[in-house]
């Protein structure tokens, strides 16, 4: 059963660019997606569609079976949560655990289960030595995972981040990593935007590209991630690993770092 | 509605004549009409203010934009309508205070319309306001867009964490500000520090008299709207004021 659903969907914005054309797409429950492409491809604009923030001007979004038109914003977020891209565009608490309850609070979670959701969702994003914290004094990476935290909270069926990984340094983005990977083997379902094919290529979940508002391709990473023309049209580059597989000739490409260095030690070793 | 809000107030270069004009001429133009729209006394005379301001903004082509900061300023119109009533004014009165108001407001908004940042920032320098005070004037300016669409973005965000804005008795209604406005002074404050620094990193303030790469000129369109202009306010004005 498909969890969000994307039916020919047109969205034309007050300006008259048309942002997103003849858009079909479903997202699966348990599935990870990632969608990618270069800026102003229309990502943002169609995750906005999956909780009703937008609505299409033609064509149908469905979520849980429900047209996205029917039902009010709240009522969608409880399902799908959306994390933006700017931290700093939702953080205004006092504390990081009153950031967290804010949505829960919203939902009409009673006092002591939030409390309760709110302390397990700080506990296991790693910032319960930080739950007092005024959230504006956390680092970048902090504050992201504040996000992703006062979101996970109230347990939505979908997590929708949009490009977790911009701004982020290389621990955070590594413990990013590690909570998405977490979201996927828990058989969660998540869509996640980014046009960082570096970061999406140890997990190859499946890749949508959009280009110019419309969907470019849509598979396996592995098979996605080969079609190098395509990519490029799209504002994209295949990730240096890649890269390197293709340079070699290399039928099966390299995962990992590790990987690519033993194959080429041994490759050396054997010339 | 922040998205209309955020169209309405963000200044887009049109090539009209009335765009083309020199900023100065726009400004006095604007000034006249301002005049005219205060010193309306009647219905009809609030008439042909809407008239007077309804030519340039058509050759402007922007009259859909100033109906909609007019209507923007329309529940401010209506509260100045029902006080004036509570104090025992009468209703034609009122609406004659109401609609000069209205009048008022697009009077000036054919100004902001049609005038871009910089050449606000030009005709103050003409002016010989003091350099720092026309540099925060016109950034401010500048910034209404960027602040507009930061706006726009954490309402989105605060909406998809289950914030209901429009919900709730007038209290609640207020209280719901709070996850809104917090995230957009913080990121304002922010984002005039960073500038802070990068002017002076560009060497702002270094020298007292720094030198500038834009001269305002009259050209013959500028003289000829005035030849139209001064003459039409003179008599209006005249009339206005019950001398004619
Ligand atoms: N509020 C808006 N008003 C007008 N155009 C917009 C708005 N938001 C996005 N767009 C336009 O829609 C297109 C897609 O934008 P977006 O979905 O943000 O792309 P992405 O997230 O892939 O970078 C772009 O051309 C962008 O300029
Ligand atoms: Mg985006």
């Amino acid at each position: 059963m498909s969890v969000i659903e994307f039916e020919d969907v047109r969205h034309r914005m007050p300006n008259g660019v048309v942002a997103l054309d003849s858009v079909s797409l479903k997202v699966g429950r348990g599935e990870v997606v990632a969608v990618v492409g270069g800026n102003g491809a229309g990502k943002t604009t169609l995750l906005k569609h999956m909780n009703g923030l937008l609505k299409p001007s033609s064509g149908r979004v469905t979520v849980f079976g429900k047209e996205t038109k029917e039902e009010s914003i709240a009522r969608l977020s409880r399902r799908v949560g959306l994390v933006f891209q700017n931290s700093d565009h939702q953080i205004f608490s006092e504390s990081a655990k009153e950031e967290v309850m804010f949505g829960l609070k919203n939902f009409g979670i009673p006092p002591g289960e939030a409390e309760e959701k709110a302390g397990r969702a700080l506990e296991y994003y790693g910032l319960a030595d930080l739950a007092a914290r005024p959230p504006l004094t956390l680092s970048g990476g902090e504050k992201k995972r504040l996000c992703i935290a006062a979101v996970m909270a109230w347990e939505p069926d979908v997590l929708v981040l949009d490009e977790p990984t911009v701004g982020q340094d290389y621990p955070s983005r590594s413990r990013l990593f590690g909570v998405v990977q977490g979201l996927a083997s828990s058989n969660r379902t998540v869509v996640i935007v980014s046009h960082d094919l570096e970061f999406l290529w140890p997990l190859s979940p499946r890749t949508v590209v959009m280009s110019k508002g419309r969907v470019v391709a849509d598979g396996p990473a592995r098979e996605v991630f080969m079609r190098t023309e395509m990519l490029r049209d799209a504002g994209l580059r295949e990730p240096q690993l890649l890269q390197l597989s293709r340079r070699f000739g290399r039928e099966e490409p390299f995962t990992a770092v590790d990987q690519a260095a033993a194959w080429l030690t041994e490759r050396g070793r054997a010339n | 509605m922040a998205h209309v809000m955020a169209e309405g107030f963000k200044f887009r270069y049109l090539k009209t004549p009335v765009h083309g004009l020199d900023p100065r001429v726009k400004l006095l133009m604007t000034a006249m009409l301002f005049a005219l729209a205060l010193l309306s006394s009647n219905l009809y005379q609030e008439a042909l203010v809407f008239a007077a301001v309804g030519v340039p903004a058509a050759l402007a082509r922007s009259l859909k934009r100033l109906l909609r900061i007019a209507a923007l300023s329309l529940t401010f119109s209506l509260m100045i309508f029902a006080v004036n009533m509570l104090f025992g004014q009468p209703l034609l009165e009122s609406a004659v205070i109401t609609i000069r108001f209205l009048g008022i407001v697009a009077a000036t908004s054919v100004f902001f319309v049609t005038t871009s940042p910089d050449e606000i920032e030009y005709v103050m320098r003409w002016f010989r306001l003091p350099r720092d005070f026309v540099f925060a004037f016109a950034t401010s300016i500048r910034f209404v867009p960027v602040l507009m669409m930061d706006l726009t973005q954490i309402i989105d965000a605060q909406r998809s964490r289950g914030l209901e804005m429009d919900r709730g008795n007038p209290v609640r209604r207020i209280r719901n500000l709070i996850p809104v406005l917090i995230p957009l002074i913080v990121n304002a404050l922010v984002r005039s520090g960073e500038l802070a620094e990068a002017m002076e990193a560009r060497g702002y303030g270094a020298v007292s008299r720094p030198t500038s790469m834009h001269a305002l000129l009259m050209k013959k369109n500028d003289y000829a709207a005035l030849l139209v202009l001064v003459p039409a306010w003179s008599l209006l004005i005249t009339y206005f004021l019950g001398l004619l």
